[in-house]
């Protein structure tokens, strides 16, 4: 891995001739125990109305906290082999993939076997030319705004008032999507097949076909970071 | 002043972890979310019930709208804005960010720098809202949960959205630098 | 040896990783750049491609979620 996972503090080896008066730093770990303080008893009077509601908050606020502190950022993944030549968020990516499909094959295998309804089933949606459109409208989008939706509330939270701006306009935009979404199914989407992947090559040959794919993507965006480092 | 010294707290707190490390634990929640609540993580889709409330709240009416018909939606929209399982979901990301970076003591407010900033955030958001509906989620609920459900159609977003990712970049470079 | 200082606070991702890879290109060997972000995300991605391109990096915290990124160009 190129990352590196802690950053060398200044050792001041590097000539410079400016340099900023570093003004005595307040420390603001304080204001973050009032945070947790405020999230803990948000967590408690959710759970109080329903366990569900508590559960989305408390997993949101740790969805949260992993995407600052990594500063994961599905859009630099998308955007950067392009536009920089790094790939190292897009293979930590194509990690997440991996990781998740297997956790997802391992629970709906269970309720396959079973014989239930398998969770998540809502999210194989049909394929049409709006999953195209909205994907390549999404992807502009989040490049020009600094951030997808996920990226976006993580940004709110680390004091980004341009990202305070966009998530309005993402409603207006998501109201207006909404709005036309009857003309989309119509014209489209029912039209569209949904592929659940097991349908087509078995459990095991899904699972497999997808790490391989997955892996072959990774060596590529090896491949293309190492290529651009030459030019 | 400790407390800021330690190696723990560096390396759990001050240090940003590596992209992996987020990947394995964001994968790990994804999976949890997965098995406790039946469905896997989404964000983009609190959104379209938030522009909703709003126009109720001016008197609007969406009972008609083909997206919001169903008895599902129709409830959800009814139980308002704080019983809304996904909206506290995107508050939480919020919080927790703020957490995060607290205890890094790294906050600040960063103000909108030009009316470029403006324009893109603006542009920006609209063109994430409408896709993001169209296509059935964001890089959360389409692209992630997708791909991990098994889904084409995941692929399939992961490929547009790569390509809507280089025009993008290509109108950053042009205008918004 | 020349110093520039490249001011990117307020700026979002990827902009001041772009404007920094374009400012550095001017730059001569033994050429300082500093680049000051605002941005959690730019103070991980700057020094990254720096790093990888071979260059000396050093990182500064100058104030609560202010950074200043010294590399000196190496090749």
């Amino acid at each position: 891995m190129s990352d590196t996972p802690t950053i060398p503090r200044s050792s001041g080896s590097i000539p410079r001739s400016s340099s900023r008066s570093k003004k005595p730093k307040k420390s603001q770990i304080p204001y973050a125990f009032v945070v947790l303080a405020v999230i803990t008893l948000v967590g408690i009077l959710l759970a109080l109305q329903s366990s569900q509601l508590g559960f989305f908050w408390v997993t949101g606020c740790i969805f949260g906290f992993i995407l600052q502190r990594s500063r994961f950022c599905f859009t630099a993944a998308m955007r950067d082999p392009y536009l920089t030549g790094g790939t190292s968020l897009s293979r930590a990516v194509l990690i997440a993939f991996a990781v998740a499909t297997l956790g997802f094959a391992a629970i709906k295998y269970a309720f396959f076997l079973r014989g239930l309804p398998m969770p998540g089933e809502s999210f194989v949606v049909p394929i049409s030319f709006a999953t195209i459109a909205g994907a390549f409208m999404f992807g502009i989008g989040m490049v020009i705004a600094g951030g997808c939706a996920s990226g976006t509330f993580m940004r709110i939270g680390e004091g980004f008032t341009m990202q305070m701006l966009a998530v309005v306009f993402f409603i207006i935009g998501s109201f207006w999507g909404a709005r036309d979404m009857g003309w989309w199914t119509e014209k489209f989407i029912v039209h569209g097949p949904r592929v659940f992947l097991p349908d087509v090559f078995g459990w095991l040959g899904a699972v497999v076909v997808q790490l391989v794919f997955i892996a072959v993507l990774y060596i590529l965006a090896t491949k293309w970071e190492n290529r651009k480092n030459e030019l | 002043m400790k407390l800021r010294e330690s190696t723990h707290y560096k390396v759990w707190f001050k240090d940003p972890w590596s992209y992996v490390t987020g990947a394995v634990l964001l994968a790990v929640f994804q999976t949890v979310t997965l098995a406790v609540t039946g469905s896997p993580w989404g964000v983009s889709g609190a959104l379209a019930n938030w522009g909703a409330w709003v126009y109720r709240a001016f008197g609007g009416s969406v009972d008609k709208w083909y997206y919001f018909s169903s008895e599902g939606a129709q409830a959800l929209l009814d139980r308002g804005f704080l019983k809304d399982p996904g909206t506290m979901r995107n508050l939480g990301i919020i919080a927790g960010a703020l957490f995060a970076i607290l205890m890094a003591s790294q906050f600040k407010i960063k103000k909108i720098k030009s009316w470029k900033q403006v324009v893109a955030a603006v542009l920006g958001g609209l063109l994430m809202g409408y896709g993001a509906r169209i296509a059935f989620g964001c890089n959360i609920g389409a692209l992630f949960s997708g791909i991990a459900s098994l889904s084409l159609s995941g692929w399939v977003f992961a490929v547009f959205l790569f390509l809507g990712a280089i025009v993008g970049s290509k109108l950053l470079v042009k205008f918004f630098m | 040896m020349k110093e520039e200082v490249l001011d990117c606070n307020g700026e979002a991702c990827p902009v001041p990783l772009v404007k920094a890879q374009n400012k550095l290109k001017e730059l001569e060997v033994g050429d300082v750049l500093v680049v000051q972000v605002d941005h959690s995300c730019a103070m991980k991605n700057v020094p990254e491609w720096a790093r990888k391109e071979g260059h000396n990096v050093e990182i500064e915290e100058v104030d609560d979620g202010e950074w200043e990124i010294v590399i000196q160009k190496a090749k």
